[in-house]
């Protein structure tokens, strides 16, 4: 039995056909997994099967340690989406609750290969010259 | 194995239908405040042909924290009774563009034409202008500079990030003293400043302010400047008697200096009050056929979410007779 009821895997499902570019999803735990990495790597494992355009790489956090710092992953679970490039998108934690909407609307937006901005905050953004870190910090609740 | 406790949301997943541009609607209702979700509500269940356009749901009423003028309730949570008017207004999948400025309506013939921010044009028969108000800015330097660096516009959303900080306040009426005690609330020290003479907010309010020691209140004075280069750091103020200046250190500024009527898309359209308002009758007929106006952006008096209800719902009627008459339903 998946995670997702039936109504809202076909939600997804319907949501993944605006898909139209490769998905790559990239997910750190470890060999004996804390009950929050398996949670995430079913519920991925799960989501991943509601697209072709979408493949999940599941590694080993400690004994794939090189490539975790190469994508900056320095906790688990961690979620890493990439597209044409690395766009530097993270979830550490289970996207769950909430939050879920976050990640399904992030995988989209990767896999259209367009963030949904106005013309005007694009061109706002495109200012920006110096490598700036965002981190949106959630409660559970 | 089960995860208890483990949900997965996909609320904000629903995608509403789109408006289409090729059709004719019977009445496009321009606006998401309590005014045109009770339109919306009427004219869907007069089986209008109808469509949406609005920046959000809700408008001001998710600006204020507690209602407690809403009839039926001694009082509801602002954002819980937004929300049950979203929920009743999206029971009738009605087409929705949302997070769309309205740019222009234009009437050719019988029909409206309504532009969007990303070029989109719909038509219409019949057009209910609900696009309320928004904050007046005090247009001093700074200030566009600093917007959500410490200078804010809606303490209901912003009043927690001054916690035990120091906090000006720029106005003198009823929306400018509730701030000061949603400020006072997490015990930020308020400086009250009001431009003209004399404060304008209702007896009781000032009477609570008045016997805040944390708040001082500084009448006929002006705010020049706002200070900052990352975030508001201070202010500079002018005595409006003796004309001296004074700088003042803190570390937010919150401005409650009144509404402007959202009235950009239809000043070259309609006739308009001196204040900017759009002009209607009791009908809630502007001075263009077809053309309703509700809610805070109107002459009528009185901005509250029950009266912006009842307008809207006139409006709605309103383009319904309308229409009838014409034998275009």
């Amino acid at each position: 039995m998946g995670m997702l009821k039936d109504k809202d895997r076909n939600k997804v499902t319907n949501l993944f056909k605006q898909i139209d570019n490769d998905v790559t999803i990239l997910m750190f735990t470890q060999e004996t997994e804390c009950q929050h990495c398996e949670m995430t790597r079913k519920m991925l494992e799960e989501v991943s099967g509601l697209s072709d355009r979408i493949s999940l790489e599941v590694h080993d956090f400690v004994a794939e340690a090189d490539l975790a710092k190469k994508y900056g992953v320095d906790k688990i679970p961690a979620t890493v989406l990439l597209g044409d490039k690395d766009y530097g998108i993270r979830f550490y934690g289970v996207p769950a609750g909430y939050e879920f909407n976050v990640l399904i609307q992030d995988i989209r937006d990767v896999g259209k290969r367009d963030p949904g901005l106005s013309e005007a905050v694009t061109a706002e953004l495109a200012k920006i010259d110096e490598p700036v870190h965002l981190q949106v910090i959630i409660s559970p609740t | 194995m089960d995860f208890p406790s483990f949900s997965l949301d996909t609320s904000l997943l629903e995608e509403a239908n789109q408006p289409d541009p090729e059709i004719t609607y019977d009445l496009l209702i321009l606006g998401g405040g309590p005014a045109a979700m009770s339109a919306a509500v009427y004219a869907s269940r007069k089986m209008m042909n109808l469509a949406i356009i609005t920046k959000d749901f809700g408008g001001q009423v998710r600006e204020t924290s507690e209602v407690e003028n809403w009839l039926g309730f001694q009082s509801i949570n602002a954002k819980d009774l937004a929300d049950s008017f979203e929920e009743h207004v999206k029971s009738f999948d009605i087409p929705v563009s949302l997070g769309r400025v309205i740019t222009e309506v234009k009437k050719q013939g019988d029909t409206f034409t309504v532009w969007t921010d990303d070029g989109t044009v719909y038509s219409s028969r019949t057009v209910i202008l609900s696009t309320g108000k928004r904050h007046r800015p005090l247009n001093v330097p700074g200030e566009q500079e600093l917007v959500g660096r410490g200078l804010a516009y809606c303490a209901t959303c912003d009043a927690p990030f001054f916690r035990r900080k120091k906090v000006v306040v720029a106005g003198g009426g009823n929306s400018a003293f509730t701030t000061v005690l949603d400020l006072v609330k997490v015990e930020a020290e308020v400086i009250l400043i009001n431009f003209i003479r004399g404060w304008q907010a209702d007896g009781p309010l000032q009477e609570r302010v008045e016997q805040t020691s944390t708040v001082s209140m500084l009448d006929y004075h002006q705010i020049v400047k706002i200070e900052g280069k990352d975030k508001v750091t201070g202010v500079v103020i002018k005595n409006r008697e003796t004309e001296k200046q004074k700088k003042l250190e803190t570390d937010g500024v919150f401005v409650e200096i009144g509404l402007l009527p959202n009235n950009q898309s239809v000043k070259n359209l309609v006739e308009l009050n001196d204040q900017g308002e759009v002009i209607v009758d009791c009908s809630s007929q502007t001075s263009v056929q077809g053309l309703y106006g509700a809610g805070d952006v109107t002459t009528v008096p009185h901005k509250q979410i029950v009266i912006a209800a009842g307008e809207g719902a006139k409006a709605a009627l309103s383009a319904y007779n309308y229409l009838i008459n014409k034998s275009l339903l």
